[in-house]
């Protein structure tokens, strides 16, 4: 649990301690123990948790995040991690048998990157021809080349990027951030999903479950078409007014069931529900409504181009929110492309680049130019790499040895480049950085110690990082 | 949870690195180091991981060692005759067509054979944990012993034992039990727990009115004997078991992959819950239903061997991700494989086991060898060497015997059709052949018997342009064939097709049976399954055991199965042990916990040292001894529970009473705020499928067909799971019980989404209320919501009389079981008067805005358009239905009182 709770006021850590002393053998003082603190948890709003501000464990740098999830594998030696020896030996049986996923690599031959390569900004960090909008930010972005995922199947590692382990049923970083720290704003969810209207990613809302962690930290997916939120409105037309009166005679109903259960919090909570639910109808509504937004800032996130249109206004949307308060918002590209390039590095990245290039780039100038970025943690990130050798001809297959990760803001040094992989990009290196290192150091600028956020779950007390196996840690290298 | 320390990727590329300074300095290269990551990358996928080809498991120097079927792999010291070195060295190995190893890994291997000594051990000696002599104290691993009744004062309030247990705590703290529940609250109590279906008016009447003195057991009984009991208590089971209609881990919201035959399992825990079996043969059957019946030299499957194959689908409802070939994989079979075996220890003895798969369980007196131990008890039916993808691991609900008749008959019938067409055929053939030019015709023969790949250019060509030539289809066949012939064609078609037509209607069980001959089971360091140490023999959880565990197997008595699954049944299910008081006590506490809100061990899912202490030590231990001895049944557990005063004591704190009988000397909400002690009958609140099989009801469109293929769903890209209604079997079907839903891990259908139908990646034993505002918006605004409003609005204006009071009255009745008090009427008949104005307003400006009924006359238009029928329907219906919606909103209707 959080360290600046009074322990005391703690039910579940008190439960813990009569646990305790109910193994000791102490069974009539450990029932009292137990009574003690059902007693508090009973003034607990929903009886388990809420989504009111809490103190983290220090002062953090950031207060939300915006995580740019790039399902399908985005090709390191294609877009970030410049490879000549890729290129000198282009066609060449690779001495390393590499680890295929699906067939067609089998010939085990290196492929040329088809895309160049520039140098952007004072730091000179390396961009391909294929995302050159991100390289004009260059200067606020801070890469990590040596990441590593532990699965080489979209699902399992997406699970991963997310959740922190390959298998499904743990609870995701924005349901941890959540947990942690609770939101700003009352009448917005604390963890916003904002996916392409014309269909899910792959893997879906898995990829914002809240596991064993109370369903209010569920990602809560917000609609960049029509009414934002699911059932926002009726599915039926009425009267004006008439809802009013609805609700009205509701509140009465209830009003008068309560007196004969006075300290059922749940009751309450739901009561209380039905007035957010009004609240959320408005304020969503208007949080999503991006007409007062003016022209040159449409522009930044390519609204006015029906190619980047698309994942322009869910960035433009996830700035809104974290402007509003909201604590983690998950922003997906258009479903119909993804970065599974395998049968063509150059055809298939392009496409995927030419949408999601120019409004990701826009997203961090303009939340520089508001002053946002200092408070906000972006994270561009896939869930694996490529292959350095070909398959198919043209393309590559999936790699869980390296991959590579664009952080902004937040506290994360900008312009910098960390860690490295090998001469022909198949591995981290230089200073790898799992997963749950990542989670751990993105934590920590939000204040949190990923040791110490836990949650009891089947008798374990469980934490996003999983530490004592996963060995994770903060990257402090490219912390500011 | 899967525990890789990290990607063995980076030990890999850390010992390339050190490759030259290994061969420069004079040691040997070491196995971890050096050798392990060639022989993983080139070798072990055949050699120890997913297969063991030739009995050759390369995973450990002592495995390698063993050697397989052609002797030891290795020599030590000694590469030049190490079948290992020289099958590389050679080429012969990896086979051809796979990436040959370099020179440099083959002379490294080299070193290592000949740097290595004859026996030196590789796997340093384990020290395997001994259990603590003490820990077999703890409660939870003690066999209940039948405690004596307490005493207590309040005699008169005590009907059954389960009162005594209750009162003497509540005593101690000068409380007692509440007032009686009014009869209209215990019958809607006593359905919804039951049945899960709230009660008709006419039910809550004659109970209301029913003056014999056993009234109240008389519909217990009565309800217990519904055919839908079943599937209320069913739905438990199958929470607990983590059963889903689907095969894998089910990640993609579009894509259900349905496992064909599985609700046959469904059906099965419906009927059994009904025929009140008891409760270890039906452990024992789902376990090891296979082992129990000779179904593989069975003549013919009777109704036994079908329902106890069926019943191994138990077993199956661990997430298996291998129907996808990329994902057939030994790390994932091994998970499925594990994920089995910890399912079912944690629905049935309330222990998290899974913490001993890395390392001795930190809590609980659980080693790592207890862990493997049990799982070598699943490995001959989920052998990561020997694997079954999911599609093939099927079975048709016809015995093999049967299938083998089957199939000679095709065969028969194929043969036959051979040889009365033969003459035909090659004739045929002759003369297309002519057709091709002389000079080319042999040559464009060869070509087309030429395998596909192996054709060269020419030979391609002529297959292109003569192929056709030399093959005859059917039709060219049929039409060649004499008036005779033709009709003795077609009588062996008519056959085929009838044979094969049968075939396709064959039932299918996701059944679980033995694969064959066990793989040894290895304790893996760290749970790695590509670092196994030693060999583990089959064994139960030495906590719960007394002696040997392995003398408890013995020659398994059916062919060709090891036996080991029933072992654990018996294990599970031998009277009087600890196992068996286990089971029992998580059993009992989950019915409990159902029937009360919270577990008498709140936490239901761990019974170990981190679980809770019980509330009620002796009664929990009372209640399971009386299970076990009255033949492990529910129903009368049931019986017992729902006719005790504790059950049926009044919800309401006002109705609390103190242990000298007065209401006001003492708050026992302060004594005891969390009601642990059952001062009062707990509110709860009702399950997702509950509420909404209480909206169907009240509604009046329930469907209430019993069994079958489950009802499709489908996500739609708007984000709504609703039932998919191209798919339904009747027209009704989207409107059946919960249970008949396609039952997935998640993506489920919205409405019990919203209410919290829990994600089942493993299996749920306790679901968790929750009031998080996606519900409000679903009550208030959601199409289902809206749609049964209407139905439920229709029902009420049918069935009442002409007066809004009436009407008023009727939804109250329908929807909360009980007439609503004179204010509640007077709110009601307000907002049908000031809705009913709202829509009548709102059609006379309908009407105003056409211009053609300008002139109809706006004196006629001012009355009620009553006589009208055509939609939209009538502002009275209309107004009717916010009522009807409003009180399926209220919290009275969403919790159980």
């Amino acid at each position: 649990m959080l360290s600046s709770y009074d322990p005391s006021f703690d039910p579940v850590l008190s439960r813990r301690r009569c646990l305790e002393t109910g193994a000791l053998g102490f069974a009539a003082l450990a029932v009292k123990c137990l009574l003690a603190s059902e007693a508090k948890a009973a003034e607990d709003v929903d009886g388990s948790h809420d989504l009111r501000v809490r103190p983290g464990h220090f002062r953090g740098r950031a207060k939300s995040v915006i995580m740019l999830l790039q399902g399908g594998g985005p090709s390191q030696m294609d877009l970030f991690d410049p490879k000549p020896e890729l290129t000198k030996h282009s066609g060449k049986v690779h001495t390393e048998k590499v680890e295929m996923f699906q067939p067609g690599s089998e010939p085990n031959r290196l492929l040329a990157s088809p895309w160049g390569f520039r140098r952007y900004g004072r730091c000179g960090m390396d961009f391909s021809d294929a995302v050159p909008n991100l390289g004009t930010v260059a200067d606020d972005l801070c890469m990590i080349r040596s990441m590593q995922s532990e699965h080489n199947n979209h699902t399992e590692a997406l699970v991963m990027i997310t959740s922190g382990k390959i298998f499904p049923g743990r609870p995701t970083l924005g349901s941890w951030v959540s947990y942690g720290l609770g939101t700003e704003n009352q009448n917005l969810p604390a963890y916003v999903v904002l996916r392409d209207p014309k269909g899910y990613p792959g893997t879906g809302s898995t990829l914002w479950q809240n596991g064993w962690l109370p369903a209010i930290y569920r990602g809560t997916e917000f609609s960049s078409e029509g009414p934002p939120v699911l059932n926002l409105h009726s599915s039926q037309k009425l009267p004006d007014g008439a809802r009013a009166l609805d609700r009205d005679f509701l509140a009465k109903l209830n009003a008068a069931h309560r007196r004969n259960y006075p300290r059922e919090s749940l009751l309450e909570a739901r009561v209380r529900n039905y007035e957010l639910a009004a609240r959320m109808q408005l304020e969503a509504v208007d949080v999503l409504n991006l007409s007062s937004e003016t022209a040159s800032t449409r522009t930044l996130y390519g609204l006015d181009d029906p190619q980047t249109e698309s994942f322009g206004t869910r960035c433009l949307m996830a700035r809104r929110l974290v402007e509003s308060g909201v604590r983690f918002v998950q922003v997906f590209p258009p479903v119909a492309h993804s970065w599974d390039s395998h049968k063509d590095s150059k055809k298939e990245i392009a496409a995927i680049a030419r949408q999601t290039d120019l409004p990701a780039a826009g997203l961090i100038r303009d939340l520089k130019n508001r002053g946002l970025l200092d408070e906000t943690i972006v994270l561009w990130t896939g869930e694996f790499g490529r292959l350095p050798v070909s398959q198919n001809g043209k393309g590559r297959d999936h790699n869980r040895n390296a991959f590579t990760v664009l952080l902004a803001g937040g506290g994360f040094r900008a312009g910098m480049i960390y860690g490295a992989t090998n001469d022909v990009g198949y591995r981290a290196v230089e200073n790898p950085v799992s997963v749950p290192d990542l989670f751990a150091t993105i934590l920590h600028q939000m204040g949190l110690d990923h040791d110490e956020l836990t949650y009891t779950h089947h008798g374990r007390e469980e934490t996003l990082t999983d530490s004592p196996v996963s060995n994770a840690r903060v990257v402090y290298d490219v912390l500011t | 949870m899967r525990l890789f320390q990290r990607p063995a990727a980076i030990i890999y590329c850390v010992t390339i690195c050190a490759w030259p300074a290994i061969s420069a300095a004079d040691s040997p290269p070491s196995f971890s180091g050096a050798i392990r990551p060639i022989l993983r990358a080139h070798c072990m996928t055949c050699h120890g991981l997913e297969n063991r080809k030739g009995n050759l498991d390369l995973r450990t120097v002592k495995l390698i060692r063993n050697g397989g079927v052609s002797g030891a792999a290795i020599i030590a010291g000694e590469a030049a005759n190490s079948l290992l070195f020289r099958r590389v060295n050679e080429r012969t190995m990896p086979p051809p067509g796979e990436l040959p190893l370099t020179d440099d890994k083959i002379d490294l291997l080299r070193q290592w054979i000949e740097g290595l000594e004859a026996g030196e051990p590789d796997v340093p000696l384990f020290t395997v944990p001994e259990i603590d002599p003490g820990a077999r104290e703890f409660w939870a691993f003690q066999p209940p012993v039948r405690p004596p009744l307490p005493d207590i004062r309040g005699r008169d309030r005590a009907r059954t034992q389960v009162d005594a247990f209750v009162l003497a705590k509540l005593e101690e703290n000068a409380l007692s039990l509440a007032m009686p529940a009014s009869r209209r609250t215990l019958i809607r109590r006593l359905c919804l727990d039951l049945v899960g279906l709230p009660p008709s008016p006419e039910e809550v009447e004659r109970f209301v009115n029913d003056s014999r003195a056993d009234a109240y057991e008389t519909l217990v009984d009565q309800m217990l004997a519904s055919p839908h009991f079943g599937e209320r208590w069913g739905r438990h089971w199958l929470d607990a078991a983590g059963y889903v209609d689907t095969i894998g881990d089910d990640t993609d919201a579009t894509i259900a992959k349905v496992a064909t035959g599985k609700w046959r399992y469904r059906d099965y825990v419906v009927q059994t819950f009904n025929a009140d079996k008891p409760f270890d043969e039906f452990v024992r059957q789902q376990i090891a239903g296979d082992e129990m019946v000779d179904w593989r030299s069975a003549e013919a499957f009777t109704p036994e061997i079908r329902e106890n194959l069926i019943a191994t689908t138990f077993l199956r409802s661990a997430a298996d991700e291998t129907l996808q070939n990329e994902l057939n994989t030994a790390d994932i079979r091994h998970e499925v494989l594990a994920r089995t075996m910890e399912v079912t220890v944690h629905n049935l003895l309330g222990l998290t086991v899974q913490c001993a798969r890395c390392h001795t369980h930190k809590y609980d007196p659980i080693p790592q060898t207890d862990y493997y131990g049990m799982l070598a008890l699943f490995t001959p039916a989920f052998d990561p060497q020997v694997w079954l993808q999911p599609a093939k691991r099927q079975l048709p609900a016809v015995a093999p015997k049967e299938r083998e008749r089957f199939e000679t008959q095709l065969r028969e019938m194929g043969a036959r059709r051979d040889e009365l067409t033969k003459p035909y055929r090659e004739r045929l053939l002759e003369e297309k052949a002519k057709t091709v030019p002389e000079p080319l015709r042999e040559d464009a023969r060869r070509a087309v018997q030429t395998q596909d790949v192996t054709r060269d250019e020419i030979q391609k060509y002529l297959v292109q342009k003569f192929g056709p030539a030399f093959s005859v289809s059917d039709d060219e066949l049929k039409a060649a064939l004499g008036e005779d012939d033709r009709h003795k064609v077609v009588t062996v078609d008519k056959r085929i097709a009838k044979l094969t037509g049968e075939k396709s209607r064959w039932a299918t069980i996701q059944a679980v049976y033995d694969l064959g001959p066990p793989s040894p089971t290895y304790l893996l360091r760290r749970g790695n399954h590509e670092r196994p140490s030693f060999e583990v023999a089959p064994g139960m959880l030495t906590v719960l055991s007394t002696g040997e565990s392995g003398a408890l197997f013995r020659e398994s008595t059916v062919a060709h199965s090891s036996g080991r699954r029933t072992v654990l049944a018996d294990w599970l299910t031998e009277s009087g042990s600890a196992p068996a008081g286990l089971m029992a006590r998580v059993l009992v506490n989950r019915t409990w916990q159902q029937l009360f809100g919270r577990g008498l061990v709140e936490t239901s899912d761990n019974f170990g040292l981190t679980g809770s202490p019980p509330s009620h030590p002796e009664l929990l231990n009372w209640l399971s001894v009386e299970f076990m001895e009255g033949g492990w049944r529910l129903k009368a557990l049931l019986r017992l529970l729902m006719t005790s005063s504790v059950y049926r004591q009044s919800s309401m704190a006002r109705d609390a009473r103190t242990s000298s009988g007065s209401a006001d000397d003492l708050d026992p909400s302060k004594v005891d705020p969390g009601n642990l002690l059952l001062w009062k009958m707990p509110l709860r609140q009702l399950e997702s499928e509950a509420i909404r099989d209480s909206f169907l009801t009240v509604s009046g469109v329930l469907d209430r067909t019993l069994g079958g293929p489950a009802i499709q769903t489908e996500a739609r890209a708007d984000g709504i799971v609703a039932v998919n209604p191209k798919t339904l079997p009747t027209p009704t079907s989207h409107w059946r019980r919960s249970l008949y839903l396609l039952s997935r891990r998640r993506y489920h259908e919205s409405f019990l989404e919203a209410f919290g139908q829990p994600e089942l990646t493993k299996n749920c034993t306790r679901r968790t209320p929750s009031a998080v505002v996606g519900q409000s918006l679903t009550l208030m605004n959601d199409s289902f919501v809206v749609e049964q409003s209407d139905h439920f609005a229709d029902r009420v204006l049918r069935d009442a009389g002409p007066t809004n009071a009436e009407r008023v009255a009727l939804a109250f009745q329908l929807a909360l079981s009980r007439a609503p008090s004179t204010t509640e009427l007077e709110w009601g008949t307000t907002l049908l008067r000031e809705q009913r104005q709202k829509y009548e307003a709102e059609s006379l400006v309908a009407i105003v805005e056409k211009p053609e009924a300008t002139s109809a006359g706006a004196e006629d238009d001012k009355v009620p358009a009553d006589e009208e029928s055509p939609p939209p329907k009538e502002p009275m219906q209309r107004a009717l239905r916010h009522l009807c919606h409003m009180l399926l909103c209220t919290n009275e209707f969403l919790y159980v009182h």
